[in-house]
């Protein structure tokens, strides 16, 4: 079956495993501001692509990369160059 | 959890004898041609198609769709090998060597590296020596189909004795260095040079 | 350690749902319980260190006895035919979670709601379906579920129950692919006019859900958009490149 990037997209919570087990909670949740283009979105909200070699994860206003994973031989590798801000709430926990 | 093994799973990973000698460590053989991708596809119009060589040249150079395509053709037949561990083997691309671009812009001697450049922002970076003496091209043709955009189309870099994340799809240029400048993955943790022989995955391997 | 990271969970059943559907009943050592909508990602590690991860959506309500996942086996997948093929009871699995705050719906968030389901994307909102009725909530709630035929509909005898409990929610189907003798419902694709037909003005001011593949979920959640719906009150779970019922 030819595959583009239209079926292989996902949102924020393809990648809140993965957030969850870096930040120490559930970051789908919390909220982002774009530094491309301004717009804030909660994390879950984000149009994320991920395979093997990581995780980007965009802005659905303007499609810039706010935060962008990568893992391997026990690292993780994190660029937030995307996101202006992150809102996180002092409440927020794992489970909701 | 070190050390739980899933009873009875092995993925989707099968290779005959034969296909082992030719894999490097760590990867395993598949027969499709997986798509990864890390941004929406860019759509190119090949009548404002244009492949850059610039940087450290004495000429850079701009071909369009038919000048590229008028240049010696040169193809392609063996192995490639993604770092998330599939391998194809035996597969074919179709295109130009990087070293009719090279010859055409002349690159300078203090020239070490090159950045390749791509529609929607993809960059990866290799030594120049890399892209000489027959082992790179670039494609417009996958066992004998033009390159579809999902796997790079119009036109991508092909290195194939690097991992693949170095064949940039969605080619736009190249610009020649004399340092080196850690493209999209490689400022992500991955290696600068990628040479799958030596699991050069990461940084520090 | 602990939720954040992988831990064990041992399979006490395994149930079919459909002809390429299972449901897993987990046993999950110190659950500390999950909300309607949340998921886990699940891993295998072969013999030789190669592993696998993927995410699969929590079918069971908060409370339940066990931690319930519903596997659709995709002939191309590579975990999925091992969760919904291979697994046996007594089995272990690894999990992290549950995560995944964003697409979660409880009665307290009110309504009305609307669901919408591709495919296996019914399962999150499986389980906010399932918690709306064990908390006897009454907020209103439909159901719109495609699937490619009869077959396909995942937990249908329950899903029938559930509408006819008479407390205000309703479920329709859509089968696209082939349809029973004598079937009067719809026989195609969702679209923009079986969403204004069977879903909420918009100034009822629904809260959406969407969930499937994602070329049906984006077009679904485009249409509702397109409708009027204010995008802040839909939410999308995209599975990736499923089959499209």
């Amino acid at each position: 079956m030819t595959m583009d990037e239209t079926d292989l997209r996902l949102d924020g919570n393809a990648v809140a495993g993965m957030l969850a087990e870096l930040f120490g909670f559930d970051m789908t949740v919390e909220w982002g501001g774009c530094a491309g283009c301004g717009a804030t979105n909660q994390l879950g909200a984000l149009l994320v692509y991920a395979h093997g070699m990581g995780a980007v994860a965009c802005c659905p206003g303007c499609g810039q990369a706010l935060l962008r994973v990568a893992r391997g031989e026990g690292r993780w590798w994190l660029d937030l160059r995307g996101l202006a801000w992150l809102q996180l709430d002092e409440q927020a926990r794992v489970v909701g | 959890m070190g050390g739980f093994v899933s009873r009875g799973f092995r993925g989707r990973r099968r290779a005959g004898a034969e296909q082992a000698t030719r894999l490097p460590p760590g990867q395993y053989a598949e027969t499709g041609f997986p798509v990864l991708t890390a941004g929406p596809t860019p759509r190119v119009d090949l009548a404002t198609w244009r492949l850059t060589v610039e940087g450290l040249v004495a000429r850079p150079r701009e071909w369009t769709w038919e000048e590229i395509q008028a240049l010696p053709g040169s193809d392609f037949e063996g192995d490639i090998h993604c770092v998330t561990r599939w391998s194809k083997l035996g597969t074919s691309f179709a295109g130009v060597s990087v070293d009719t671009l090279l010859e055409a812009v002349e690159p300078r001697p203090e020239a070490s590296h090159v950045v390749a450049f791509c529609h929607g922002g993809y960059t990866t970076n290799l030594p120049l020596e890399d892209l000489r003496g027959g082992k790179a091209w670039v494609v417009w043709e996958h066992e004998g189909a033009p390159l579809p955009a999902e796997h790079g189309g119009p036109a991508r870099l092909l290195v194939p004795h690097l991992y693949l994340w170095k064949s940039a799809k969605w080619l736009a240029g190249l610009r020649l260095l004399d340092h080196d400048a850690p493209g999209f993955w490689e400022s992500l943790g991955y290696h600068n040079v990628g040479d799958p022989w030596r699991e050069e995955r990461y940084w520090g391997d | 350690m602990g939720r954040l990271s992988w831990r064990l969970a041992t399979v006490a059943e395994v149930r079919p749902e459909t002809a390429r559907v299972v449901t897993l009943a987990l046993e999950v050592p110190g659950w500390d319980g999950h909300l309607p909508g949340q998921h886990v990602d699940v891993r295998l590690t072969a013999e030789d260190g190669y592993q696998a991860e993927r995410g699969y959506s929590i079918a069971s309500a908060p409370g339940s006895e066990r931690v319930e996942l519903t596997v659709e086996r995709l002939d191309d997948g590579e975990v999925s035919p091992y969760l919904a093929g291979e697994l046996r009871p007594g089995d272990q699995l690894e999990l992290r979670g549950p995560v995944g705050g964003y697409f979660v719906w409880e009665p307290g968030r009110g309504g009305p709601l609307l669901l919408v389901a591709g495919g296996s994307g019914v399962v999150p909102l499986m389980a906010m379906l399932r918690h709306r009725a064990a908390t006897g909530s009454q907020v209103p709630a439909r159901l719109l579920y495609s699937s490619r035929t009869i077959e396909d509909v995942i937990y249908r005898d329950e899903l029938d129950r559930l509408a006819a409990a008479g407390d205000g929610l309703a479920v329709t189907h859509a089968l696209t692919r082939a349809q029973p003798a004598g079937w009067s419902g719809y026989a195609r694709r969702i679209d923009a006019v079986m969403l204004e037909e069977v879903g909420w003005r918009p100034d009822e001011h629904p809260l959406a859900y969407v969930c499937g593949p994602t070329r049906l979920v984006e077009a679904v959640a485009g249409q509702l958009v397109a409708l009027g719906h204010d995008p802040a009150r839909v939410r999308t779970e995209r599975f990736g490149p499923t089959g499209v019922p």
